[in-house]
């Protein structure tokens, strides 16, 4: 059996539509690993994550839900169903991610504050003004939909008072860097990577050392040319990095973006590329949220983590 | 038209076809190394691949203009020249010109692939032989080819030996080796060549100022097909024309090495029928090639194409680069991509041949990961374009 693919590209649709993010869940999952940091929320260079490691454990979730459906007769079926009532087997798959997960989102978001406060970036975080960059569904060609929820983050942004903004990884720096300029009149925020960032402030940051595997994501690498930073980072943080067969410029797509629709192709791609990480070593460095949950779902022995975790020594 | 869960249908099974994994992964790893060696053994090549680039962008701008241009040159080289607005006008044409009754023979070519001509010959009465050994292997297994250049990228020699025995009664040893096939499909079709009344082929490039066309190979099948029978039908999409033969030659020298088959064992290079003015300086045509060359050009799409996005996909110079290294085509080949066409370029030949309609559900599997874009040698966003297709295809989804 395979998915109703519509029914999927409607769902998200429609939550977006309704409620800023493309699943049936409190928006609240985006902002709260912020919450008791007492970040600043003020000034004109915002931290704006996208949300897109704060979604990743209700993906999962979705993804796994997928899954068991597509192995069913009548999963295309269900699916059409659980959209239209609101059924609470979808929503309440989703509802209950693990909770091992949201907290290392957590600790990501987190890990990357306390790089950008060390290397004495000034930032504010507002939370009214964070939330979902809409890369799903302009991913998916979802135009329509995109547009207007582009234009929304744009409005609240600009309420908040952003002349910059700085994001985390690489979808939501590709969609806010290269895409809203084309969708949004009159953008005129300035994006700036975060590891970018760190390098241009010179910092030097302090891991655990060792040997690791890099593997770059594809829109870092092909999009948006971020390649030697991560590794001159690891490298001043004190690890050997080990570059996997196909690293660079031509790295290999971890399957992710098919993940909802084909959940069995995309696993077969990323245990692909695990098994070519593994080649190389056990410990991995990932740099998008999708590219971790991804390989961590491709079942190879590997010890994959977050480079912000790595340049934090929390890896 | 093929929906998006019988896409991901057909795409699951071959993901649990182990011996089609296994055949494919093996030539995948070997052309991936192939082309940078390559490339940095030849230095020259990436400069050809950037004139030759700017070339066909040219000559996409100018399309109109040369082919006003080749009609004079062929009047000039003798070559007959047919224009096609769609497949049906091209088999009509050429199944006009052979007739029924007749031997047949064809160097692979995707766009005769593309208008169904084997088949269609075929219903005709016509007795057809693809003698390109992987698109001979195709048309036994009758399905379709799993790539541009390695049609039967798919087949463990042991599935080929069983086809060749079964279909064509050889006699192939057990454990067979390649050469095994390969030594009796060769005496097979000696016969078929010497005999055939029509060799049909494509082309790589055609050049507007001398209507000569430019084929590159490694069999030594074109040479046979294009010189032993009487008449010769080259059958091309109309986007191959470039302004020069200059030009054509490199096109087809940069196609070979993105296609890793560098240097290519033949070039060849046919203006018009053959001929001789030995005897009294009278020229007679068909001197010991064939006596008449007929050149027709496929539009089906490309023209109009030229209007949106597409447009870029039209400089291709099908190297298959693009499906090598596409992490989705690893393990479905031409299996996903399109009816004809296959992976990254397919999907956009796809929407070029049979619109947005066909195209749009097989976008939906692409990764957007851009491997293609930057392996190819003329610089075709192809992801871009897929994403475009997808827009357009989503639009008409959620409104249904
Ligand atoms: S799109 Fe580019 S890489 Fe793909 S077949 Fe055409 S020329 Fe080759």
């Amino acid at each position: 059996m395979v998915l109703n693919v519509r029914e999927i590209l409607l769902l998200m649709a429609e939550e977006t539509e309704k409620n800023g993010i493309p699943l049936p869940i409190n928006p609240r999952v985006i902002t709260e690993w912020a919450e008791g940091l007492g970040l600043p929320e003020k000034g004109d260079t915002l931290l704006y994550t996208g949300g897109l490691y704060q979604l990743m454990p209700y993906i999962n979730a979705l993804v796994k839900y997928l899954e068991v459906l597509e192995s069913r007769p009548s999963g295309g079926f269900l699916l059409k169903a659980a959209r239209k009532l609101g059924l609470t087997g979808l929503a309440g798959a989703i509802a209950k991610p693990d909770r091992r997960e949201v907290e290392y989102s957590h600790k990501v978001l987190r890990a990357i504050v306390k790089l950008l406060q060390s290397a004495g970036v000034e930032f504010a975080y507002n939370p009214s003004a964070d939330g979902y960059s809409g890369v799903l569904l302009y991913d998916m060609g979802l135009d329509n939909v995109f547009r207007r929820h582009a234009v929304r983050v744009y409005e609240s942004l600009k309420k908040a008072g952003a002349r910059r903004i700085i994001t985390i990884d690489p979808h939501t720096t590709f969609i806010m860097e290269k895409v809203y300029p084309e969708y949004v009149k009159g953008f005129d925020i300035e994006v700036v990577n975060y590891l970018r960032l760190l390098r241009e402030k010179g910092y030097k940051p302090s891991g655990n050392g060792g040997r690791v595997v890099i593997h770059d994501p594809c829109l870092y690498a092909r999009e948006l040319g971020i390649i030697e930073e991560p590794r001159k980072l690891l490298a001043d943080a004190g690890y050997e990095i080990l570059e996997p067969r196909r690293s660079g410029r031509m790295t290999y797509c971890c399957g992710g973006p098919v993940e909802s629709i084909a959940p069995r192709l995309s696993r077969k791609i990323a245990s692909m590329r695990a098994r070519e990480l593994s080649e190389k070593g056990r410990r991995v460095v990932t740099l998008c949220p999708i590219c971790l949950a991804n390989l961590s779902r491709a079942g190879e022995k590997l010890e994959i983590n977050d480079i912000s975790l790595y340049l934090s020594g929390e890896a | 038209m093929a929906s998006i869960e019988e896409i991901i249908r057909r795409v699951y099974k071959a993901l649990e076809d182990e011996e089609f994994q296994e055949a494919l992964w093996k030539a995948s790893l070997g052309s991936e190394v192939r082309v940078p060696r390559i490339l940095q053994n030849y230095e020259y090549i990436r400069e050809l691949a950037r004139e030759v680039t700017e070339a066909r962008k040219k000559s996409i701008d100018r399309l109109d203009e040369l082919i006003e241009e080749l009609k004079d040159s062929a009047r000039k080289t003798g070559v007959k020249l047919f224009l096609a607005d769609t497949a049906e006008d091209a088999r009509e044409y050429i199944g006009g010109i052979i007739g029924k009754g007749k031997l047949v023979v064809l160097s692979k070519s995707m766009v005769a692939e593309e208008i169904g001509l084997r088949e269609y010959l075929e219903e005709k009465g016509n007795e057809v032989w693809e003698t390109d050994l992987g698109q001979l292997l195709i048309q036994l297994e009758g399905s379709k080819p799993m790539h541009t250049i390695a049609p039967a990228v798919h087949m463990t020699v042991e599935r080929a030996a069983r086809l060749v025995r079964e279909k064509l009664g050889l006699e192939i040893p057990d454990n067979p080796r390649p050469e095994d096939i390969v030594a009796e499909v060769r005496r097979f079709l000696r016969e078929k060549f010497t005999n055939a009344d029509y060799g049909i082929s494509g082309a790589n490039a055609i050049a507007a100022d001398t209507a000569a066309v430019v084929l590159v190979e490694n069999e030594g099948n074109i040479r046979l097909v294009t010189g032993l029978p009487p008449s010769h039908i080259i059958v091309a999409g109309m986007e191959k024309i470039v302004e020069t033969l200059e030009l054509a030659v490199k096109q087809a020298m940069v196609q070979a090495a993105y296609a890793s088959i560098y240097p290519p064992t033949y070039i060849n290079i046919i203006a018009g029928p053959s001929s001789t003015a030995d005897i009294e300086h009278t020229r007679v045509y068909g001197a010991h090639g064939p006596r008449e060359v007929h050149l027709v050009l496929v539009d089906n799409g490309r023209m109009k194409a030229r209007e949106t996005p597409l447009r870029d996909q039209l400089r291709c110079i099908r190297c298959g680069r693009c499906q090598w290294e596409c992490p989705v085509w690893r393990h479905t080949a031409n299996i996903w991509g399109g009816p004809t066409y296959g992976g990254p370029m397919g999907i956009n030949w796809t929407g070029i041949t049979l619109g947005v309609e066909e195209a749009g559900p097989l976008t939906l599997l692409c990764l957007q990961c851009r491997r293609c874009d930057v392996v190819c040698p003329v610089e075709i966003p192809i992801s871009r374009i897929i994403h475009w297709l997808r827009r357009q295809y989503m639009d008409r989804l959620l409104l249904s």
